[in-house]
């Protein structure tokens, strides 16, 4: 048995506000596996798309404020959201290959940087650091049954470069991790395609297309329900699930999990422990007809 | 006029080329860019043709146009190019040259949004999604924009009213002043 695991960890702005049951679950499943979980104090927004959209210095330094920040804490980072976890981890990248911004962002934090602290996506820490036997030898529910399309998006796996979490066109890492909590998968077309969160606020009817399509296709492939590892992919898929409906006159139903959700699930949390209450789809009938709950 | 790579603005390829650490020049149109972009349709010029609008030297309808404000940064085109072009990157690079004219585009409302999600973290810190979504439906005038979503996010306890405090408040402000700062001394761009 290896030695206990520990991460300092960033939620990101949504996790406080609209997207509080990926929070809960997350906190919540890691204490469940025994995974050691402590807040960075103080962290700050990482400028998400806005800040690189119009100003990449601004973006690197905030991003590079709540790296330093983050080593106050031991362990590597978890993040939980895709765009956070994105941004930090290029702003790592952007910072060791070009001398020029490194020294403005200094300047900028007024501090000396260090970018050798890792970040890690809550994906990989259950399926990498913690690793896929360990996971499944602590399922005591298997989620039996439960079709899910794994919806990955933007973020998490593009560019190239970074983040290196899987591979950029056909990643695997959130199928093996509902595989090994006995859950079935589908193969669908649209699961990185984007979503549009960026507009969610400016350009509504973008998203409204955009994540029809996304909708819609996971319906086709016969799944019972999509899981994501974004509370921004979340906001659009679940939130405005009922609007697309309206606007598309059709029938989705399709509830939509965060992964820590499902994995919790399967660990044996209660419906409370893992906030399946704040989902706009009420997942409840889908989960009793499974009889998972 | 005949527009053509002779008319290419060297100089303004050099500044998009410096902000996003790619090359504007190594594009040779293969399209595959705009073929897996998800948000082409919704731009006038798709993003190979903003490539070769910079390339031609037809950067000003660039800026003036909506497509830079209608890229997801999503980091589709990126991920293909065969020829390495980060062109993210670029979008990135050309909306803040229009950002910082204090924009020419006609693309208003995604300019808004991003504007305030800035103030937001300069004032509070953090992001409070009620407080952008409700200061932004003033500012754009649609007043009743996803009303109907509030009371249902409000009752599953989705909505934060408050902001919290957050010690980090003025080094976040001195990070914004120190680069303005840098930005005035011409120091960085």
């Amino acid at each position: 048995m290896k030695d206990k695991l520990n991460y300092s960890y960033y939620p990101g702005c949504s996790l406080h506000a609209s997207a509080g049951e990926y929070d809960l679950s997350t906190r919540e499943l890691f204490k469940r596996l025994s995974i050691g979980l402590t807040e960075v104090p103080d962290w700050f927004c990482c400028g998400a798309t806005p800040a690189h959209n119009v100003d990449e210095l601004l973006s690197l330094s905030l991003c590079a404020k709540n790296l330093e920040l983050a080593e106050q804490v031991e362990g590597d980072l978890a993040v939980a959201c895709a765009a956070c976890f994105s941004r930090l981890k290029t702003t790592q990248h952007v910072l060791a290959e070009s001398d020029v911004k490194r020294k403005q962002v200094e300047k900028a934090i007024d501090a000396p940087l260090k970018l050798d602290g890792k970040v890690k996506h809550l994906l990989e820490i259950l399926a990498r650091d913690l690793g896929l036997e360990r996971l499944a030898a602590s399922v005591t529910k298997p989620l039996a049954g439960l079709k899910v399309a794994c919806y990955y998006g933007c973020l998490l796996t593009r560019p190239n470069d970074v983040p290196n979490l899987d591979c950029v066109e056909a990643p695997t890492i959130m199928e093996d991790v509902l595989k090994a909590v006995g859950a079935e998968t589908v193969a669908w077309s649209h699961r990185m395609e984007c979503c549009g969160a960026n507009f969610t606020l400016s350009r509504p009817g973008v998203v409204i297309q955009l994540t029809n399509a996304i909708l819609e296709s996971a319906k086709e492939a016969g799944a019972d329900c999509v899981m994501v590892a974004c509370p921004l992919c979340h906001g659009n898929l679940d939130i405005r699930q009922k609007e697309i409906e309206g606007v598309y006159n059709v029938n989705y139903g399709l509830p939509v999990f965060y992964i820590t959700q499902l994995v919790g699930l399967a660990c044996g949390l209660s419906s409370d422990k893992l906030g399946l209450g704040a989902l706009i789809v009420n997942p409840m009938p889908l989960l009793k007809e499974k009889q998972l709950l | 006029m005949i527009i053509s790579q002779s008319t290419m603005d060297v100089d303004f390829v050099r500044k998009v080329e410096a902000l996003s650490g790619t090359s504007v020049r190594r594009c040779f149109q293969c399209g595959k860019c705009s073929a897996g972009c998800p948000m082409a349709t919704f731009m006038e010029h798709p993003p190979n043709r903003v490539v070769r609008l910079l390339q031609l030297g037809q950067w000003q309808r660039i800026l003036a146009g909506r497509s830079i404000w209608y890229c997801a940064s999503c980091e589709t085109c990126s991920t293909r190019c065969p020829n390495k072009v980060h062109l993210a990157s670029i979008m990135d690079a050309l909306r803040k040259l229009s950002w910082d004219a204090e924009g020419p585009s006609k693309e208003s409302y995604v300019q808004l949004a991003n504007k305030l999600f800035l103030q937001n973290i300069r004032t509070y810190g953090r992001q409070y999604e009620m407080r952008l979504a409700a200061v932004f439906n003033v500012k754009s005038g649609q007043f009743l924009k996803d009303l109907m979503l509030g009371p249902k996010l409000i009752s599953k306890g989705k909505l934060k009213m408050f902001h919290s405090k957050n010690k980090n408040m003025p080094e976040i402000e001195k990070i914004f002043t120190r680069i303005e700062e840098m930005r005035k001394k011409g120091e960085a761009l």
